[in-house]
Order: structure tokens, then sequence, then C-alpha cells
């Protein structure tokens, strides 16, 4: 145990020490403050810039229908708020057109073949220039508005009756799915990248090691066990203390700018997370890295070289996206988030961490269900740590030619 | 204390590593390990470290079977291999602690080495900016820091320079002086002679000779003599047969049998001029090479 504990802080300190570690964190915590502090950023422009042009604006509406001069004046008023508009019967002609555009004051003009179609004119078109989306629905309400007043319906009843708006409300009986999918999405995805890197760092570092030939001297300082365990543990802390920077970063200034994000109501639902599923989140977090940060040291212990590391891992890494894809999919609609594939895959210790803590989140899981796939989950976690350590022993005997599984298990047997 | 090899026997799948390998090394005394590459030395030195437990056989310590604790053994592995991008102190450190130290007594102990071993101004330093030689006195520093009573050093010498080398020789018999058992694993058998009472040397798995080292010398059959002249050709053709070359001026004499000593010796100065006239005694060089090419 007092091995352990040295192991565990030499490990720990080597990893939060590392520039690359610092670099990534705080660059990821830079990126998590720009996105959050965006829209404040943005609305400060934004209101500037509505200023100067709401006044300067003014359109013409040329070859609207007769009789429909009022009709059209009141919609593009409405549609376009401050703005002057002018309405004319003809349709000037193209040097006309080009005059008013470029020295008569009018910054935009609407051509009218009948009430269904026009030609939008405009000196220069910016890439931000949505008039015609709103000058579509404004002709529409134009065109409406004039037929029920043609069948006899009065002007004003007729632009209330186009104008009502719709109300709703929500009301959700069990989770809000929208929220739940992003937070789900979200954590998947971050327990994918957490793992990668992680057992990436993980397996590269035993490989390190033994290239290096410090696994000789450590072998015969240290019980494997001890070893293994203070390593990956290390590195389990080393992950959690960047993601709590960075999602705790997120928290802050989500909270911050709170108002700013309220049109989108599931970014908010992100930090939102009920209690219960959040100590299940961690907990199928925690095991499912160590699953893998196991397994991803035991094959960085068989390798010779670090450069041979990274092809040693691909199978463990196969698997791993193999299962992410699998979830990814099944919490993608909701017939298949408690189907077959997920149900089988929320019980497997290589996908549980992943898919039962996806069907909690998001589908039907009993109790029972639950238990049995953490029960399976701590009792591979422990196993593959073992076996892992095994590995590790004997994988300093182990140079020259990557053993095939075989040899290794006949090897750890053997040992 | 005695350290005791006793009849162990390993085997990694089919092959059989280790024969019925016993050995005895004593405290205050250097043991010698020898053998070819493959012999069996690194296997024997992990068995006694339990890195791997023998398939049978024990290893005794003072006659009880040895308690291996953390703070028995001193390692310096023949793979040197550290932190390359760590400071030196700070592995040290780390491995002082590992094998059971408090922080504070490893720093003391760890600073007291590099000050013996003349290294103070490399402490702060990353491992992967001193020379070879520095290296491996760091090296050796993990294998003593901790005070062991039994140190074994798998080729101490290799890729030293001749006045670290003789730093290292000055350490190694201040460890033997008080009273440690340290055992040699090597294949340079000048430092071996120096050093080690005791030999044990391994061939195929299997132990072809052990014991103490002036002993194994003298059971050689004393029948042949070595002579330095400028007259060996005058030698040879009064010798005949008997005579072949040993280097520049160099000859050595077979006897018929070593009751002819006296007389031929008596001839040999009374006729020529010699410049050194001695019974020959193999070097632990000939006895490794004679015993380690034998067929296991």
């Amino acid at each position: 145990m007092r091995q352990f504990r040295k192991i565990f802080r030499f490990e720990t300190v080597n990893l939060l020490t590392k520039k690359v570690y610092i670099g990534v964190t705080l660059f990821l915590i830079a990126v998590i403050v720009c996105v959050t502090f965006f829209p404040r950023v943005a609305a400060l422009f934004a209101d500037d810039e509505e200023e100067q042009s709401g006044t300067a604006e003014a359109l013409l509406v040329a070859g609207v229908p007769e009789g429909g001069e009022e009709t059209v004046r009141q919609v593009f008023s409405g549609a376009f708020p401050g703005a002057v508009v002018q309405i004319r019967n003809d349709v000037p002609n193209r040097d006309e057109l080009d005059g008013l555009l470029t020295d008569g004051g009018i910054s935009c003009a609407f051509l009218l073949d009948g009430w269904t179609s026009y030609t939008y004119c405009v000196e220069n078109l910016s890439m931000y220039d949505y008039n015609t989306t709103v000058a579509d629905e404004a002709l529409q309400t134009a065109y409406r508005m004039n037929a029920l007043t043609a069948s006899g319906v009065p002007a004003d009843e007729a632009a209330n009756i186009l104008s009502t708006p719709v109300t709703h409300e929500t009301l959700a009986i069990r989770a809000v799915q929208a929220e739940n999918y992003l937070y789900t999405y979200v954590m998947i995805f971050a327990l994918y990248i957490v793992i990668m890197v992680y057992g990436q760092i993980i397996a590269s570092n035993v490989a390190a090691e033994k290239s290096s030939r410090a696994m000789e001297l450590l072998i015969t300082s240290v019980d494997p066990l001890s070893m293994m365990f203070g390593k990956v543990l290390a590195s389990c802390l080393a992950g959690f203390v960047q993601l709590a920077a960075v999602f705790g970063t997120a928290l802050v200034c989500f909270r911050l700018n709170a108002s700013e994000w309220e049109d989108l109501p599931v970014i908010g639902g992100l930090f939102n997370i009920p209690g219960g599923l959040f100590a299940y989140l961690l907990l199928f977090f925690v095991l499912g890295f160590l699953f893998y940060a196991f397994l991803y040291g035991a094959v960085g212990s068989t390798v010779s070289k670090l450069e041979d590391a990274n092809t040693a891992v691909m199978p463990v890494t196969m698997l791993f996206v193999i299962t992410f894809v699998v979830v990814m999919t099944g919490i993608s609609g909701d017939a298949m988030i408690d189907g077959t594939m997920m149900r089988v895959f929320s019980f497997l210790p290589f996908s549980s961490p992943m898919a039962m803590f996806a069907r909690i989140a998001m589908g039907q899981v009993a109790v029972w269900e639950i238990v049995l796939s953490l029960s399976l989950l701590t009792a591979s976690v422990v196993g593959v740590g073992v076996l892992s350590a095994k590995i590790y022993r004997v994988g300093v005997l182990l140079y020259g030619a990557r053993p095939k599984l075989r040899d290794l298990l006949k090897a750890v047997r053997n040992a | 204390m005695e350290l005791q090899f006793r009849n162990i026997c390993k085997s990694f799948g089919e092959k059989r590593v280790l024969r019925e390998v016993s050995f005895t090394a004593e405290g205050g005394k250097a043991f010698g390990l020898l053998g070819r590459n493959g012999a069996g030395k690194t296997t024997s030195i992990r068995i006694l470290m339990n890195v791997f437990p023998a398939d049978s056989g024990e290893v005794l310590l003072d006659g009880e079977p040895i308690r291996r604790e953390i703070r028995t053994f001193g390692y310096l592995p023949e793979e040197r291999g550290l932190y390359p991008k760590k400071k030196v102190l700070e592995q040290l450190t780390y491995f002082a602690e590992l094998k059971g130290m408090a922080r504070k007594d490893a720093i003391r102990a760890v600073d007291g080495w590099l000050e013996r071993l003349g290294m103070a101004d490399c402490r702060n330093k990353r491992l992967d900016t001193l020379s070879k030689g520095n290296q491996q006195k760091i090296q050796l520093i993990t294998a003593l820091a901790h005070d062991p009573p039994i140190i074994i050093l798998d080729e101490p010498f290799s890729g030293l320079d001749p006045v670290n080398a003789r730093l290292l020789k000055d350490v190694v018999r201040e460890e033997i002086a008080r009273g440690k058992i340290v055992l040699f694993s090597s294949h340079q058998m000048n430092y071996i002679e120096e050093f080690c009472d005791s030999i044990a040397i391994l061939n195929g798995g299997k132990v072809v000779l052990s014991g103490n080292l002036q002993k194994i010398k003298r059971a050689y059959p004393r029948d042949r003599l070595t002579v330095r002249s400028r007259q060996c050709g005058e030698i040879c053709a009064l010798l005949g047969e008997r005579c072949t070359p040993d280097g520049p001026d160099g000859l050595l004499i077979r006897l018929d049998s070593p009751d002819d000593k006296p007389e031929v010796m008596r001839t040999l100065t009374e006729r020529f001029d010699l410049d050194e006239l001695r019974v020959f005694e193999p070097s632990l060089n000939d006895i490794f090479v004679s015993c380690a090419t034998e067929k296991a």
C-alpha cells in the first residue's frame, strides 16, 4: 500500500506537470470560454448595427396590382420595421432602377409579378441578406389578405385573422428526451475521448518504461499490482482533473451567460443532469476508464519499443470504437435504446459503461439490470487489473518480437 | 551472512533454463556468477529477487528460507535504464522510496552518494543530459542508496572509463568491507579475478564449476611452465614438441610429469638467459573458456 501511494504520487505529478497536459487543458478552457461568451460579445456588435441601419432603410415595392396598395404597404411596413416603404403600380425600367438603388435613397426594391412572384433588386447582395425570406412571408400575407378582402371580409378583420399567433406549452411526463439525448451524447463522447487519449498515454508510458529498461529495476523493487494500479489510477485522476477543469469552466461560464442562451434550452439542459443520474455517470465513467486503462497498460507492457505501442493497442481500440458506434447508433433512435443490441451491450463489461449509462439516461431499465451490469463491470475491472499486473510482470521478460496472445497467457501461467 | 542457492530448477515452457543450480555466497566477500550469454545468470538473479519463483529448489539466507523484504536487495541490471527525461535527484529519491525509505532519508542518502561519486553538480540535471559513464553511476546509486545487505551487480564495469572503474572498485570494496554479500555477474574476467573469492560458472543452465577461486586454480595440474626469454628458439630446439609459443618472447612448456619440474627448471636456468620462469597457473579466463565451451 505504501508503495502504491508512492507510485501513485510519482505518476500523478508526472502527468499533471507535463507541458502538453497543461497546454491542452488551458486550450480547452479557452475554447469553452470563447464559445459561452460568444452570444454576449456578438450582441454588443449586433446592437450597434441595428441602430445605424434602422432609420436609413427605404424600400420600394413596384408592380403592385391595382387596389392592393394599402395591403402591401401595411404588410411590408410590419415586416420591415422602421423602413420607409414606397409603393408603385408600374415597374421601373432598368436605368431608373439603377438610379434609385445607387443615388435614389432606396436600399432595395421588390418588383412584383402578380401576387405570388417577384424580383428582388439590391445594389450589393450581402452574405447576411435575409430580405427575401421576410418578403416571401410578407407577400404571402398580402396575397391572403387581398383574397380575404376580395371575398368580403373587412381589411382589419382579415389582418387580425392572419396575424393571430398560436401559443403552446410543453409538459413532459418523464424526461425531456432532447435534453437527455444531449448530455448522454456529450458524456459518452467525453468518455470516448478520455479513454482514447489516456489509454494511449498509459500504453506508451508503460512501453517507454520497458524500452528504457527502467522496468527492469521497477519489477525488482515493487510488486506489479501496486505498479499497475498506481499508474492507472494516477492517469484516471489526471483525466478527471482535466474533465473537471473543462466542465467546471463550462458550467461557470454558462451560468454567467445563462440569459444569452435562453433561446437554446437544450444547452441549459446539459447542465441540469439529475443528481442520481450524475452519480451513475461517475460510477460508469470511472469503472469504464479503469477497465480500458488496464487493458491498454497490459498491451503496453508486451511491446519492446515505443513505436510498436500504437499498433499493439489496435485490437483494444477497435473493440472500443465498435462499442462507441453501436451505442451512438443506439441512442439516436427511440426504438433502439432498449433494443436487443443495446441490452446485450449494457451487460458486457467492455461496453456497459457507455451502453448502460445511455439506457439509464434515455431508456427503461430495471434496478436489477443496473446492479447486474455494475457487478459484472466491477468484477471485470478487478480481473483485468490483476491480469494486467501479471502481464506487466512477465512483460519484462518478453523482449524482441511481440508475443502472440497464447504465448503471453502461457508465460503468465508459468511465471 | 550466507546466501545459498540449493538445487534451483526453472523452465520456461519446454525450455529448461536452470538445472539443479547450487552455489553459496558469503557476507564480506564477493561472489562471481559467470557464464556465457543465455547460460542462466539473469534467470538465477531474477529468482533470487523473486521476480518469478523457481520450479523447485530453495534459496536460503543463513540456513533459513530467505525472507525477501523490499530493502534486501540492491540491483544494478545489465540493461541499464532509468527515466531519461526525469531529473537525477527526483528519480533516485523515487527509487529509494520504493525501496522503503522515508522521503527525507532517501534525499539524504542520495545526496551522500552523489557526493561520494563526484556527481553533486548533476543533482538537478535531466538524466539524458549526462554522459554514459555518469548515467551508469546514477544507476549504481539506485542499487546502493537504501543500504541493502545483498548487492547484485550485473556487468558493473561495462562502459566505465578507467577513472570511473577505479571509483566503482573502491565503492565495491567498501561495501564488501561492511560485511555485505556482493554478487557479480560479468564477462570481464579480470574484474572478477580481482574481487571475487568464490565463483560459479554456469553453462547451459548447469553449474559446471564452483567454489573458492584460489582452490580452483590450484586444483589444476601444475604440469606446465611459463618462460620468457630472448632465446626461445634455442629452448625449443632443446625441448622439441613440448614447447608451444605463448606471446612474443614467451613459451609454454608441458612437462611429462609434475615431478620433472625441478630438473627442467634447473636445466633452463643454467643454460639460458631467462627473464621469467614460473609454474603456469590458469587465469580465470582460461578456466572460463574451458568450462563454458564444454557441451552442457
